[in-house]
């Protein structure tokens, strides 16, 4: 309200000190109508003594966050390293051919990670690998398509895991695991997170040029 | 469930890397394949000799709680049975006509209207050579393919009933209890061994299952023990030193087992309820906590 009613004011004495043009005058007679209200809010603003004085606002209750980048290079979580009662970053990898058994495999093993306070960092899942299945025949030397099989792969990255529950909770999971669906645990690495990201040969093309 | 610390020689988490797939075979009861390259960092520090550490009067061992798991899922109960067969008929319902389906729909169509009186083949839509292979054809083949096929029996009852073959009772999960001499009572319990300094507990479960006769290869699950049991001697024969043992047990998981395993009279697979009848009401109690017959 405040630099508005500054123009107002600076535009009011501009307009009285001509006091020439009839649109000025106009003007300065709507300003004038303004003002009268105006320097008794800007001197004395009533409004802020009222005890419902900024009952609306909210924002300042939310943390500071730094201005955020419109591209932001996707970084790595940070890999918790292993100490001495418990493991670093884990990831579990359940893969199958059957989508329906290797999604509900891995929804049970987060679900048994949260009831057993096992921090989940992230649950992501690998692209479909397509495998065709070609046999000879006996008579004859062409290749017959015979079957087409997806493999579906589903990570589940488990940070910090006690090294006292981790025989039972790997039992757990091992009873429990369906036929056709294989559970591999291993540690995370590097290499792994950039496996995920697609190659970019124009990228590597110009790299490989500055190099030489 | 932590080991006594005192005692313990410190070391850091080895790292495990293990694949757990499940093998259907036919001939053969397909094991679960583990390949676990550990690499230890070995930086095993023993703490310092100079403080007295007056040494604890019981004794220490290892023991392996070897677990054969499961190889087929159980058997439905009727409830889940006619639960089940719903929810596929739901499904069924529910669902839409596949590419294959989609296929035999159109060729039936076809062929009707080829069989018509007015039948043109110039008013045919797709000049594709689908005539050759109607998708009718491949599905009878593929029902003959799948009647050529033989599965194994899932329950065979006479391997059942041997108490140390492996394959037995393939929907249970099974664990091995070998017949040892503790001090001079024949007593069947679970594999195990005497610690001895300057080695983990781990090692000395490892070296347990490795004194067996029948080589079996297995794979550790951790590190930590997953349950203990302490034995104290009769009165008469403790002495200052030896009140008793405490034992320690590691969950393992059977990973291949040799083809031939001659019937050792002295090595039994046997599923949680039939524990009881071998094990002592002690060591039952405490096994049978860590024991999860899932």
């Amino acid at each position: 309200m405040n630099p508005v009613f500054r123009k107002v004011q600076t535009a009011l004495a501009q307009a009285l000190a001509l006091s020439q043009a009839s649109s000025a005058c106009r003007v300065s007679s709507l300003i004038q109508h303004r003002v009268c209200g105006g320097p008794v809010a800007i001197d004395n603003r009533q409004y802020r003594t009222m005890p419902t004085h900024g009952i609306g606002k909210w924002k300042y209750l939310l943390p500071r966050e730094a201005p955020k980048k419109k591209k932001d290079k996707l970084q790595m979580k940070q890999m918790v390293a292993a100490t001495q009662t418990a493991y670093g970053t884990l990831n579990f990898k359940v893969s199958g051919y059957d989508m329906t058994l290797v999604e509900h495999y891995t929804q049970y093993i987060h679900n048994l990670c949260n009831r057993l306070d096992i921090k989940v960092s992230e649950s992501y899942a690998l692209p479909t690998k397509t495998t065709e299945v070609l046999l000879l025949p006996d008579q004859g030397t062409k290749m017959l398509v015979d079957a087409v099989l997806k493999t579906h792969e589903r990570i589940i990255q488990v940070n910090s895991l006690n090294a006292s529950l981790c025989p039972i909770f790997l039992d757990v999971l091992l009873k429990n695991q369906p036929e056709g669906v294989q559970l591999s645990v291993k540690e995370h690495s590097e290499a792994d997170f950039q496996a995920r990201f697609k190659a970019r040969p124009e990228l590597e093309g110009l790299m490989a040029q500055i190099g030489h | 469930m932590a080991a006594p610390c005192g005692r313990m020689a410190s070391r850091y988490v080895i790292q495990f890397l293990s694949t757990f797939p499940r093998t259907t075979s036919r001939m053969i009861v397909g094991f679960r394949h583990f390949s676990s390259s550990c690499e230890c960092r070995v930086a095993i520090k023993t703490k310092s000799v100079s403080e007295p550490v007056s040494p604890s009067p019981y004794r220490l061992a290892a023991a392996v709680c070897l677990q054969r798991l499961p190889v087929i899922s159980a058997d439905c109960a009727p409830l889940e049975q006619s639960f089940k067969d719903m929810m596929l008929q739901i499904e069924l319902e529910k669902s839409l006509l596949s590419d294959h389906e989609l296929r035999l729909i159109e060729d039936a169509d076809r062929l009707r209207r080829k069989q018509a009186e007015d039948y043109d083949s110039d008013e045919e839509d797709s000049h594709m050579d689908q005539d050759i292979v109607l998708a009718q054809d491949l599905e009878d083949a593929w029902e003959q393919k799948f009647r050529n096929f033989q599965p194994a029996p899932r329950v065979r009852d006479d391997v059942d009933k041997e108490l140390n073959s492996v394959q037995r009772c393939l929907t249970d999960s099974l664990v091995l209890v070998a017949e040892q001499t503790v001090g001079d009572q024949k007593l069947w319990l679970l594999p195990q061994t005497q610690w001895q300094e300057g080695e983990t507990l781990r090692q000395t479960a490892e070296r347990a299952l490795a004194s067996l006769p029948v080589g079996l290869k297995a794979t550790f699950l951790g590190n930590a023990p997953c349950g203990v049991y302490k034995y104290k001697l009769p009165k008469p024969l403790r002495t200052e030193n030896s009140l008793g043992t405490k034992v320690f047990f590691f969950k393992a998981i059977l990973s291949d087992s040799s083809p031939s395993t001659p019937p050792n009279g002295g090595l039994l697979w046997l599923k949680k309820s039939e524990l009881q009848g071998y094990l002592k009401p002690a060591y039952m109690m405490k096994v049978g906590q860590f024991i999860m017959d899932l």
